[in-house]
């Protein structure tokens, strides 16, 4: 154990060559898998993802069987072919036959898959035997890169983020209401076309770290997993390459700390990391903060309502109250009204002596304000919205807690400084 | 009862669209008079989206053609502005008001030009006559469906166009939404533009529009208001008389028997 994570620390030193290839990779496929999946996400096309990872298994067999070696490029080329045919297949599919987009995916995919696994066991029981390595494209292996490997991801992985970034206006639009693009004159079609050609080139690509089964996962993920995080296209895509780039080193660091581990489950375990974290925590969905700022929320609401009773209990005079008082003068739960009450008197906004709960000074003028809230809103009701007296109180236990300092000066001016409320009970002012 | 006119900004010959087989408008034929607030009426599934769609060539024609000032389509793009039926969109993408009504400018833009500060002011107006420019910076899921609506014409309205087609712009939207986008068409049709509304309201149409084209998948009337808006005509709109259509047109989907062809 101890062996595997000096393994894995000595990967970022980055000292041998053959590290620093692997983690430059992982780093250019990944990162660009994030970005071009950034809109295969927006399209709500996962699915279609899926289809072309695996399909690219056939293309790449098929090269090597032409080829009759493991050249990279014919390699890629061939992946990329059978990876658009799938693609361009399912668009057929669903348009010439009465066949769902669902099950035209799972038919294209199964087909593809089967065939590209079919012509892996043939290639390994052949001559080449299993120095083939193409194995290592099931599961991934950033392992087997080179130097000159490295080089062309570099080159094609800028290549897709330059389109990425020229044409983005494009891509954005045809995400997010193609027919409105169309109405404008943009070419969709061949934005379509070219946005699947740089998804089948990134995934054909993406495979030699990530490995065919998994490679969707890291095209969708980052993306939705960067979508907690902002609701902004162009940090969307930035977060996805970089949550998709960070999951390719850490993944491509935990497999290099054993010989023949594959890459990419490693890979998509980060990702998930990410994906899990994000759910929970993530700024704009995440159910951590949305929890949080309901707590929030939901105390303050206590509190104020707290203090309320004081001050109707009292209306101005300043005397103590037991809790049995405050309890039979309040809906509130006991013990929601104890809780609440610690929370007032740890902010001294309420004391108590001679078991007697008292409104501090502070907390007097707390209370206060909550009322001016609560009076004025029920006064705006009922002269701007023409409700009857007795109908805004209810509508006003609410809004009291929502209205702001700044609200509360417009509605006095606009109610010209009021002085009673409309069931005459006075307005208090500091 | 069609009623011709002469030098239309809009004119539709003939125009049949077939999706799957199954034709959504057939054969349907008619001009429409620039400067007018035209409403566009029939129930669900008429026709009505696919026709404001093939104006825009944004769906193919299987016959006939349309005109827009005289010329093609493509000659006249930036001077027609689209709005799509609101729910054709997935409001959860993320975007902020501001970044939808940007898109409007797009339209005079391309897709390469970087927006400048006078698109920026435009896009503000238009913010501002919808009544939406505080509602700018806020994430579009979080609006209520009258503010979607409004949010969409104010990306039509910053693509400054002549003629606007508009997909139930009422749709979703409260009384008093309603009656302020009312009063921005009316203010638009002053200054000269043309406005082809889908509305499904037989109530408030009358108030609203000049002209009216009842469809239900054939081209039932088209007309000035006060001689389309007929009883007779409505009911062969909206009533029953229609079966015997869909009929046939569910019978070429079921035996896919071959639609006329181009
Ligand atoms: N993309 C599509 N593929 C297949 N059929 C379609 C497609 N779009 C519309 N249709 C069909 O064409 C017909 C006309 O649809 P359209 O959306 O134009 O009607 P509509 O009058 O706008 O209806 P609504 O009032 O519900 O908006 C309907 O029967 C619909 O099911
Ligand atoms: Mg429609």
């Amino acid at each position: 154990m101890m062996e595997a994570f000096q393994e894995f620390i000595s990967f970022f030193r980055l000292t041998e060559p053959n590290v620093r290839v692997v983690f430059w990779g992982s780093l250019i496929l990944c990162a660009s898998s994030g970005l071009v999946g950034t809109f295969t996400f927006l399209r709500k096309r996962s699915l279609i993802g899926d289809v072309i990872s695996h399909s690219v298994l056939p293309g790449i067999c098929l090269a090597f069987l032409i080829g009759n070696e493991k050249n990279l490029i014919v390699l890629i080329t061939g992946a990329s072919i059978t990876g658009w045919i799938s693609t361009y297949l399912i668009d057929v599919i669903t348009a010439k036959s009465k066949i769902k987009t669902d099950t035209a995916i799972a038919l294209v995919l199964s087909v593809f898959f089967g065939a590209g696994i079919l012509l892996l066991t043939k290639i390994q029981h052949s001559g080449y035997g299993s120095q083939s390595g193409l194995d290592s494209f099931i599961f991934g292996s950033a392992a087997a890169m080179n130097f000159s490997d490295v080089k062309l991801f570099g080159i094609f992985g800028s290549l897709m983020i330059s389109i990425v970034l020229i044409f983005y206006r494009g891509f954005l639009l045809i995400s997010f209401d193609e027919d409105y693009a169309g109405a404008i004159g943009f070419p969709i079609r061949f934005l379509k076309f070219l946005l699947s050609v740089i998804t089948v080139i990134t995934v054909a690509m993406g495979v030699q770290s990530v490995g065919v089964v998994l490679m969707s996962a890291l095209l969708i993920t980052p993306a939705a997993t960067a979508r907690f995080w902002t609701h902004r296209v162009p940090l969307l895509a930035g977060l996805a390459m970089v949550f998709a780039g960070v999951s390719g080193i850490l993944g491509s660091a935990i497999s290099y700390t054993k010989a023949g581990m594959p890459t990419g489950p490693w890979i998509v375990v980060v990702v998930s990391f990410f994906a899990f974290f994000s759910v929970a925590f993530g700024s704009q969905k995440g159910i951590f903060p949305k929890w949080i700022r309901r707590r929030v929320n939901n105390k303050r609401i206590l509190g104020e309502n707290i203090l309320k009773v004081f001050y109707k209990l009292s209306e101005g005079t300043e005397s103590g109250y037991s809790l049995q008082e405050l309890i039979s003068s309040t809906p509130v739960k006991e013990a929601d009204l104890m809780n609440g009450l610690r929370i007032l008197q740890k902010n001294d906004l309420i004391g108590k002596a001679n078991d007697k709960w008292f409104l501090s000074e502070s907390g007097f003028r707390e209370a206060k304000s909550v009322v001016r809230k609560h009076r004025l809103w029920e006064l705006y009701l009922s002269k701007y919205m023409n409700l009857k007296a007795d109908h805004v109180h209810d509508d006003a236990e609410g809004i009291e807690h929502v209205i702001t300092a700044e609200i509360e000066k417009e509605l006095e001016k606009l109610l010209d400084y009021p002085t009673v409320d409309p069931h005459d009970s006075e307005i208090p002012y500091e | 009862m069609i009623k011709e006119i002469k030098e239309p900004v809009i004119e539709v010959h003939n125009l049949t669209v077939v999706y799957d087989r199954k034709p959504a408008i057939w054969n349907i034929d008619f001009t429409l008079p620039k400067g007018q607030i035209i409403g566009v009426m029939g129930p669900n599934g008429s026709g009505k989206s696919t026709l404001l769609k093939a104006i825009m060539g944004v769906v193919n024609a299987n016959t006939g053609w349309v005109k827009v000032a005289g010329e093609d389509i493509e000659g006249v793009r930036k001077r027609v502005s689209y709005v799509p039926q609101r729910q054709s969109v997935d409001w959860d993408f993320p975007a902020t008001v501001w970044d939808v009504v940007a898109m409007g400018r797009f339209a005079l833009k391309g897709v390469f030009k970087k927006l400048n500060a006078d698109d920026r002011s435009v896009i503000e107006e238009s913010l501002k006559k919808v009544n939406m420019y505080t509602f700018a910076n806020r994430q579009i899921s979080q609006l209520s469906g009258g503010q979607q609506q409004r949010a969409f014409l104010a990306r039509a309205l910053a693509q400054e166009a002549d003629i606007y087609l508009m997909d139930e712009p009422f749709a979703g939207v409260d009384a008093s939404t309603e009656e302020a986008i009312v009063q921005l068409l009316k203010q638009m049709k002053k200054e000269g533009k043309t406005l082809l509304v889908v509305h499904h309201d037989l109530h408030t149409a009358q108030n609203y529009f000049e002209w009216l084209v009842l469809l239900n998948t054939r081209l039932v009337a088209s007309g000035p208001l006060t001689e389309v808006f007929d009883t007779a005509l409505l009911e062969d709109t909206y009533g029953g008389t229609l079966t015997t259509l869909t009929k046939v047109a569910e019978l070429l989907d079921k035996n896919d028997m071959p639609m006329r062809h181009k």
